[in-house]
Formats: C-alpha cells, sequence, structure tokens
C-alpha cells in the first residue's frame, strides 16, 4: 500500500469511528465542566499555577493510559512502525475519535523523533479567556499533554508532551509538542514468563 | 413539616410526575402539539451543536474523583510539613522541569488515591467530597446558562414552579450530561423530591455484580458528588440558594423489570427545599 493510500484509510477510519460507533455529548458541556475543574484547581492553589500545571498533567495522564484501551478496543488497529505513523493516528484518529478534531501534524525535527500538534479549535478551551495573573504562567489544556503522556506510555512510547504556546496567552498559535525518548521494550510481569 | 421517616413512610403515596413525556390534557392539546413542535426544534438545534466523545466525557468527570484526593493529599503534605518554603521549592522544581521539558511529577494513579480516599479519616473525606460537590456546582451554574441560550421551552424566568424546575433537571439537565433522563421523581409537594436513576451513567463502568461487598459500593459512592453539587448548582441559578436546599445520594435497588445494568444499583438523589 502506497503512504498517501494508508493515510488516507486512517482519516476514513477515525470519521467512520466518529461517525457511527460514538456516543457524543455537546462539546459546550466539556468546555464548561472542564472549565469548572480547572478554577477549583486554581481556587485550591491559591493561583499557584505552577502547581495547577501539574495536576492537570497528572489527571491527564490517569485518563490516557485507561482511554488508550478504549480507543484500541474501538478501532483495533495495529502497531505503528515509525512516529510519523504514530503522529497521523493521534491526528486523525484518537483526535478525531475523542474531541471531533484533526490537528495538523508539523515542526518535524531532523531525526523524525519529535513533532508538534497544531491546535487550530480546541473543545477545552473555547470562548474561554485567562486573568492577567493566569495569563503569565498557566497551561490551561495541559490535561492533554498528560493524555498524550500517558497513553503513548501505554504502547511502550516513552514521550516527553508539552504546550509550546497557546492562544489563551496570546500566542498566534496553540502548539502541543511530542518528542520520542526511547521505545519501551514489552516487559513481561513478573511471575508470568 | 413531616419528619424524614414520614416521608418515607408516604413514599408510596407520593406522586409522580411523569418525566418522560408531556401527556396532553384535555383542555390544551393544541398547546401541547406547539410544545412538542418546540421540543422538536430543540431537538434539531441540539444535535447541530459540536460535539465530542462521551467516553471522553465521562473520564474527565470521573476523573474528578481522583484528583480531588490528589489535591488533599498535596495540601496536606505542604501543612504538616510546617515549613512556608514548602510550597516554593515545589513551584521552583516545577519550573526547573518546565524548562527542560522533562514530564512533571505524578500523582498516583487513579485506583490508589480513590483506595486512599474510602481510607481517609471523616474530615479529609469530607473536604475531598466537598471540593467534588463544588466542581458540580459551578458545573450545574453554568449548564443552565448553555439550556437558556439554546431556546428551550421547558425553561422559563416568569412563573417557574418547583416542579418545573425538577423536570426540568431530571428531563433536560440529564440528557445533556449523561445522555439519559432521570427515570423516575417524586414529590410531596411540599418541597421533597427523589429523584431515581437506576442507571446513573458514570459508575456504570464499574462493573461490581451482586455479590459486591459493602466496602466496595462505599469507593464507588464519591462518584455520585459530582451529580450532587449539579442539582445544587442548577437550583441555585433559578434562584434556590444553596443554604435552602439539601441533596444527598444514595444507593437505591433497581426495580426487577429493568433489565440488568453493569452497575448493580440504582441511585436516589433526595433533595429538600425550603422555602
Amino acid at each position: 500500500m502506497s503512504a498517501p493510500a494508508q493515510s488516507k484509510s486512517l482519516k476514513a477510519i477515525g470519521e467512520d469511528t466518529w461517525k457511527n460507533k460514538t456516543e457524543k455529548v455537546n462539546a459546550e458541556l466539556f468546555t464548561l465542566t472542564y472549565g469548572a475543574i480547572v478554577s477549583q484547581l486554581c481556587a485550591d492553589y491559591d493561583r499557584d499555577f505552577q502547581k495547577v500545571n501539574n495536576h492537570l498533567f497528572s489527571m491527564g495522564y490517569n485518563i490516557g493510559v485507561r482511554l488508550v484501551e478504549d480507543f484500541l478496543a474501538r478501532t483495533a488497529l495495529p502497531r505503528c512502525e515509525n512516529m510519523v505513523k504514530t503522529s497521523e493516528m493521534i491526528s486523525k484518529c484518537a483526535f478525531k475519535i475523542f474531541l471531533n478534531m484533526t490537528p495538523q501534524v508539523t515542526n518535524w525535527s531532523s531525526e523524525k523523533d519529535a513533532f508538534s500538534l497544531m491546535l487550530d479549535e480546541n473543545p477545552l478551551s473555547d470562548f474561554v479567556e485567562l486573568p492577567m495573573d493566569a495569563m503569565k504562567q498557566l497551561w490551561y489544556s495541559n490535561v492533554l499533554s498528560g493524555v498524550l503522556k500517558g497513553a503513548l506510555e501505554m504502547v511502550q512510547l516513552d514521550c516527553d508532551v508539552w504546550f509550546v504556546s497557546d492562544i489563551l496567552k496570546g500566542d498566534p498559535q496553540t502548539e502541543l509538542r511530542i518528542k520520542l525518548n526511547k521505545v519501551l521494550k514489552d516487559e513481561v510481569p513478573i511471575g508470568e514468563d | 413539616m413531616k419528619s424524614k421517616e414520614d416521608i418515607n413512610q408516604s413514599d408510596k403515596k407520593m406522586d409522580r410526575p411523569n418525566v418522560a413525556s408531556n401527556a396532553p390534557t384535555v383542555a390544551d392539546t393544541q398547546e401541547m402539539t406547539e410544545q412538542q413542535k418546540l421540543q422538536h426544534q430543540l431537538q434539531i438545534f441540539q444535535n447541530s451543536l459540536p460535539k465530542v466523545s462521551q467516553t471522553a466525557y465521562m473520564m474527565l468527570l470521573n476523573e474528578c474523583v481522583p484528583l480531588s484526593m490528589a489535591v488533599e493529599r498535596k495540601r496536606g503534605d505542604c501543612n504538616s510539613k510546617l515549613d512556608r518554603n514548602c510550597d516554593d521549592e515545589v513551584s521552583q522544581a516545577g519550573e526547573q522541569l518546565q524548562k527542560i521539558h522533562v514530564s512533571p511529577p505524578l500523582d498516583p494513579p487513579s485506583h490508589q488515591l480513590c483506595r486512599e480516599l474510602y481510607e481517609a479519616d471523616e474530615e479529609k473525606h469530607n473536604r475531598v467530597l466537598d471540593r467534588l460537590r463544588n466542581i458540580g456546582f459551578e458545573i450545574g451554574n453554568k449548564i443552565t446558562e448553555l439550556l437558556v441560550f439554546s431556546n428551550n421551552p421547558n425553561l422559563q424566568f416568569k412563573d417557574m414552579d418547583l416542579l418545573s424546575v425538577m423536570k426540568f433537571i431530571c428531563r433536560d439537565v440529564w440528557r445533556q450530561m449523561f445522555n439519559k433522563q432521570i427515570d423516575n421523581l417524586k414529590t410531596n409537594h411540599r418541597g421533597t423530591f427523589y429523584l431515581f436513576d437506576y442507571d446513573y451513567q458514570p459508575i456504570q463502568s464499574f462493573a461490581l455484580d451482586s455479590e459486591s461487598s459493602e466496602k466496595e459500593l462505599q469507593m464507588v459512592k464519591p462518584f455520585l458528588e459530582i451529580a450532587v453539587g449539579v442539582i445544587k448548582g442548577v437550583l441555585a441559578s433559578i434562584g434556590h440558594a444553596p443554604e435552602d436546599v439539601i441533596c444527598l445520594a444514595s444507593y437505591v435497588d433497581r426495580p426487577d423489570e429493568k433489565p440488568k445494568a453493569s452497575f448493580t444499583k440504582g441511585v436516589s438523589f433526595h433533595v429538600q427545599i425550603t422555602m
């Protein structure tokens, strides 16, 4: 199969799963629920946004390790052979199925081990405006970094995931960076060899 | 005012207003078709709105429970050290981590946090539940706004009696959040309501069978608190101040005629409003 045909089929799988096999809720409900969570954290930590960032990341990680199971069960997609394939699967399938969006994949490193997702739309932060103090430090959508970190780790990809820029901070675009550290070995659980 | 036992005993005598359908009365069949038309338009409008996956939403909602415990833990740590620097150290370490793009420190996995919540002393436990209700309250508050702007025919600001408000929660709010309605609503028409949800969506992913122990049921119970907050939040946004509203969630047996669900118990939300 040629490369374009393959990527087209990933796109088709994503769209088909979203259209026919996914129960849906109002995106605005999702936005306001996430907003309630972030504002509770900001109150709990007296606007120490660094701690809020960490908690959001950690919350995302705990979601990601379970969300990936749902993803694999829903799509039955095989293992990706390289990061290029991984990036397409994240953008065209995972983001499509869960958030109904397809971020653009760009800014590849020369070793092809790191790339960026450009979030033109972001259902976590639609219509959100940050107060001045939060604009400086808060990575509002940081739960997404955590989700990707947790999900990728479960498929043996040890990655770092972080936001490079965010429209909410006054940046021209929202960029999420993913960098592969190493491919983990399949570990046999203790006592099961 | 009836005592609580009275209310329970008169349970069977309580009204069961029909939540599911607008059964037309003899007088205003014409008006009901108008109502149905509006309802239909609302549905079309709702369907046209941007959507995300319900699985993702439920996971976000449920993750609030371990998250709230993680917050409790971290705040407890800092207090017990009696060291003002504690905060700063964590922050500085975090900032450094951010600079070299290493992942921030992780809280324990969700299941461990849920266990810790179960084992926590009462004071801690209550603080975590309060945190969850706060999140729910905020959601409830905003959900009214969301539904007002969708021209919902079930919501008016003028002449909205308590029963209509509760029906609005059972039907519109529940459908918006959980893609289903409350199964049964009972009231004594004096400010006491029981909302029964026999398949409360957020806990359906916890497969507990009929053998499930009391301990397991108690561990799942915090997952009901966000909905408690939502109910109070919606009521507050319509003019019933939180101090006038008591809302408690508990387990109830599912009726035998209901098809088997993955979670063995139904949930009852007991709402009492002082007027």
